[in-house]
């Protein structure tokens, strides 16, 4: 009980401060890999909180998705090495005052709901996984087949987003002229 | 107890590949060779880049290694000697091996060289071509043997492995174990050829003693991997467990260092594309040929 | 007795409020996602925590959050596919330059 709650503090402690990291470091690059140590530490807080496979799943997940992020933020920004020292934010006030107001909102009802008692056991990770497993192929099938089609709607969208737009028309003309 | 002997057997067998490779080099065999070279190393100065990310640059080879024995750490060498059977085994690994990207991403970006950046990018763009690879042949590996944990992956292969029960995935597994551990033919993030050593070029001294450990010490434990999955593990004849374990493993190893020695780097830009045309839907014809055999086979 | 589950949903919280800072205050399309992505991870931390605490039995908690991993992996895909075609188009993607997306 108590190493749970240390662990899941220290790995909250982790996220957060990586968190924070993300937009206060001008390097693009350890800006992603900051964000990318977040959210391990996020799934690290999932293992603490005995969702082993979330948390695998999560820490998995996240290597590759933010590895990509660097390298986006590499080609799409103007100063990715950070030596320049640009500020890249603006409405900077608002934006605090927003971002603060919706964790302070949900820290309040995080504190003052009554939750009820908590569940003190849960199954082992393997028949956890085994029950998601028949809870994703038996009453939740639709929803996972949706997250499926939803996914390769997405695909197709951005790959079609982001291919070239071809001017068809001048080439034909170039052809008819040649 | 447990934790000793693994770090032990990943450690020692690190020592004997480094052995073979130069063995296989020089044509010398001397096995205190490794161990003075590293030696060597701790001696050396290390030399610092003008301009480094320090952050990521000295980070960058000690999160290879923890990534390589963290891997280690889920796998079976004997039925009960593993350091942690965790219940999402088959998954953990693969979490653990996308780290390697994270650290040649740190370590081609921290040393703030030309050679070095264009290595670890280019394993990034790489990423579709052996992480699918390593992904989907591990799903069918876990449907046979209907669990995640490593012991009971191994423990279903001890009739028929599963090199004969899933050929397919194992010639996939296999060239994308050794792309994921940047070895010849595969090693585009070092290619000495066009990069001049890429990620390698700017770690000097201890931080390359460290970097080399921890490149050995990931072929070790993709070469146990392959073992748990595919050749059956700890099943064999006469010998003990843990024995075999090992022999497959080394085994698997020196093929790869093998392998590697007598064909030419490939183009990254071809493996890209046989990776997209011809590895993805023959490890997605994989899946269904081993989900067919588990329904129609009893 | 509950202080895990506490300490789990403040955390989301703080993680919801660095994303919504990060997301209004940036400049640039990526890092704006990078903020969306902060935001999801704080989701993602209450829901797992509910799940643990409050209904261990119900598996679709656990449902939830993969769908939410999902939702994170396709605004990372269409969100670089904008960001490809608005760089092609205008060599670059600051949000204060995509004053023409305005009606």
């Amino acid at each position: 009980m108590y190493a749970q709650a240390f662990f899941v503090t220290v790995f909250g402690l982790a996220a957060i401060g990586f968190g924070v990291v993300v937009f206060r470091t001008s390097s693009m690059v350890r800006s992603a890999l900051a964000l990318l140590f977040s959210q391990t530490a996020v799934g690290c807080m999932f293992l603490a909180m005995q969702t082993e496979f979330l948390g695998v799943l999560q820490i998995m997940m996240m290597a590759t998705e933010m590895s990509i992020m660097a390298i986006f933020m590499v080609m799409f920004m103007m100063d990715p090495g950070g030596l320049g020292g640009m500020d890249m934010s603006h409405q900077k006030r608002f934006s605090i005052g927003a971002g603060g107001s919706a964790a302070v909102v949900a820290i309040a009802v995080a504190l003052l709901s009554n939750w009820g008692p908590a569940a003190e056991q849960v199954v082992d990770a393997e028949a956890q996984t085994r029950a998601l497993g028949m809870e994703l192929l038996g009453r939740s099938m639709m929803i996972f087949e949706t997250a499926g089609i939803t996914i390769l709607t997405a695909m197709i969208a951005a790959t079609a987003v982001a291919i070239p737009v071809q001017n068809l028309a001048s080439k034909d003309d170039k052809e008819a002229s040649e | 107890m447990t934790v000793a002997i693994v770090l032990l057997a990943l450690f020692g067998s690190a020592w004997l590949l480094a052995v073979i490779e130069g063995w296989m080099v020089t044509g010398r065999l001397s096995p205190a060779a490794p161990l003075f070279s590293g030696l060597a190393h701790l001696g050396r100065e290390s030399i610092l880049p003008r301009s480094p990310d320090r952050v990521f640059f000295e980070a960058a080879p000690v999160l290879l290694l923890v990534v390589a024995v963290l891997g280690m750490a889920v796998l079976p060498l004997a039925p009960d000697l593993i350091i942690a059977d965790l219940g999402t085994g088959a998954l953990f690994i693969n979490a653990a091996l996308a780290y390697v990207l994270v650290a040649v991403i740190m370590a081609g970006w921290g040393p703030d060289g030309a050679y070095a950046m264009i290595g670890g990018w280019r394993f990034l763009g790489q990423l579709i071509a052996y992480s699918m690879l390593i992904v989907m042949p591990i799903t069918a590996v876990a449907m046979r043997a209907e669990s995640l944990l490593n012991t009971a992956i191994v423990g279903s292969q001890a009739v028929l492995w599963n090199i004969v029960y899933q050929p397919l995935g194992f010639v996939l597994f296999f060239i994308a174990a050794m792309a994921l551990a940047f070895r010849a033919p595969f090693d585009l993030p070092t290619a000495e050829g066009e990069l001049g050593g890429g990620v390698d070029a700017e770690y000097t001294g201890v931080r390359l003693a460290v970097l080399r450990l921890a490149r050995l010490t990931l072929v070790v434990t993709l070469a146990s991997a392959t073992t748990v999955f595919y050749l059956g593990g700890w099943h064999g004849p006469l010998l003990p467990p843990w024995a075999w374990s090992l022999i497959k493993t080394l085994a698997v190893a020196v093929s790869m260092l093998l392998v590697g020695r007598y064909l030419p780097r490939i183009r990254e830009a071809d493996l890209m594309r046989w990776c997209w045309i011809l590895g993805i839907p023959l490890a997605l014809l994989n899946i269904i040929i081993v989900g067919l055999l588990i329904l129609v086979v009893p | 007795m509950t202080i895990v589950l506490i300490v789990a949903l403040v955390t989301g919280a703080i993680l919801f409020g660095i994303g919504v800072y990060g997301a209004l205050s940036q400049t640039n399309l990526v890092m704006i996602m990078m903020g969306v992505e902060l935001m999801l991870a704080g989701a993602m931390v209450n829901l797992v925590a509910f799940w643990r605490f409050l209904h261990p039995e119900a598996y679709s908690g656990q449902m939830f959050v993969l769908v939410v991993m999902t939702v994170m992996a396709l605004e990372m895909a269409v969100g670089f596919g904008v960001a490809i075609t608005r760089f092609r188009a205008k060599g670059s993607v600051e949000m204060e330059e995509a004053e023409d997306l305005k009606g």
